[in-house]
């Protein structure tokens, strides 16, 4: 397959780009902060850390084979530095999967933008990718993250206790996700849905 | 880790690895559609069987995450191999291992799966010390589901529609049991059976 879509996509409030040299800054400032690694199994970043994150994630703007992903610096539209990121990974080309991923700087949390971040992923890859189901993970502590998926849809359908060892201690993790049928069906229930 | 001594005995089954005499006891069961249903590789003729039945004598140690132990289970009183489980070490990190199962249904009924289960259970928890075991079943192959209930296991997942398996949309569902639940698990069962037979006498 290949889904190899036009950027920057526009919603509401943000864009979503790829990524570039020149968001290291804007990614260093949310990256090592405790409140942002609590919840992501990397650990908080120094800059030099950062910058090759950064470097790794340029260029990764289409699926074409099981494993791709589409790293997306996000920005508010009027704005020119990144508040966050998102990602969509074809997990599955034969049984039509995706993986979808955000993280925000906790200073632009609670405006409701990872949710519209997320539900453009959600189209990207229902609509533009051709996937059947979208799932994502979050741990089991972080509520915020869980909401999100909540309000795009998502349903939980797993909650693994102590199944994987990470940063010295058992973690837990909630599987959301959403078919592309339920999808669909509220995409008419929604106003400002195209 | 390596193995835990063998073979393994219950009050009527014995859990051993395979050998090559149990091609007729496998071909048995293996090829049958309600087993085939289920099985993430296929298998028709007796030459799938046999390629099965090597792949299952080669698993036979747990040397490195990845790996699989393959046990037949087998009858005590006639020595048929009614079914097979299989332990395979998913993570060295967080000591975490699958359990598989398959069962001939001609011997159902008779709380034999239930038996090798809970034995596949001790072994892993007890000889092997896996810090936690999950199993995982199509969610319309209720006969695995209740099994898995009845030995104790959680229902973490219900996975959706999550990949095409025999060109269907397959819902799976995960069950798992950590060590330290397993263990009260255990005793209460115990503790339950005893009183109840003290209290029928």
């Amino acid at each position: 397959m290949v889904y190899a879509p036009a950027f920057p996509i526009e919603t509401e409030r943000l864009r979503l780009r790829p990524f570039s040299r020149g968001d290291v800054d804007a990614v260093y400032a949310y990256r090592r902060l405790d409140d942002v690694a609590r919840y992501l199994f990397d650990e908080t970043m120094d800059r030099e850390a950062v910058t090759e994150v950064v470097q790794a994630r340029i260029g990764h703007t289409a699926l074409v084979a099981e494993g791709d992903k589409i790293f997306l610096a996000v920005e508010q539209r009027e704005g020119h530095s990144p508040i966050g990121e998102v990602t969509l990974i074809l997990r599955s080309e034969a049984n039509r999967q995706a993986e979808i991923g955000y993280i925000f700087h906790p200073d632009f949390q609670g405006r409701g933008y990872a949710t519209e971040a997320a539900r453009e992923l959600l189209r990207m890859g229902f609509d533009g990718a051709g996937m059947h189901r979208i799932y994502a993970r979050c741990a089991a502590e972080n509520i915020a993250s869980a909401r999100v998926m909540e309000r795009i849809g998502m349903v939980q359908e797993a909650h693994f206790r102590e199944h994987v060892f990470v940063k010295g201690a058992w973690d837990e993790e909630l599987i959301y996700a959403i078919v592309e049928d339920t999808w669909r069906a509220e995409q008419g229930h929604r106003p400002g849905a195209a | 880790m390596d193995r835990p001594d063998l073979p393994f005995e219950t009050n009527r089954l014995v859990l051993r690895t395979f050998s090559a005499d149990d091609l007729a006891d496998i071909s048995d069961y293996y090829v049958l559609p309600q087993v085939q249903r289920y099985l993430d590789i296929g298998a028709r003729d007796a030459g799938d069987v046999k390629r099965a039945l090597n792949a299952l004598r080669n698993q036979k140690r747990l040397q490195r995450p990845g790996d699989a132990l393959a046990l037949a289970v087998v009858r005590r009183v006639d020595s048929v191999v009614i079914g097979h489980v299989v332990l395979r070490w998913t993570d060295a990190t967080a000591s975490q291992a699958e359990l598989r199962f398959v069962f001939n249904p001609i011997y159902g009924r008779q709380g034999y799966a239930r038996e090798a289960v809970e034995a596949a259970l001790e072994l892993g928890f007890d000889r092997l010390g896996f810090h936690r075991m999950f199993a995982r079943c199509s969610a319309m192959d209720e006969r695995a589901a209740r099994l898995l209930r009845q030995v104790g296991m959680r229902l973490e997942g219900h996975f959706r529609e999550h990949k095409l398996f025999q060109g269907e949309w397959d819902d799976e569902l995960h069950f798992a049991f950590l060590d330290r639940e397993w263990r009260c698990g255990n005793k209460v069962t115990e503790l339950t059976r005893y009183s109840v037979a003290n209290s029928a006498a």
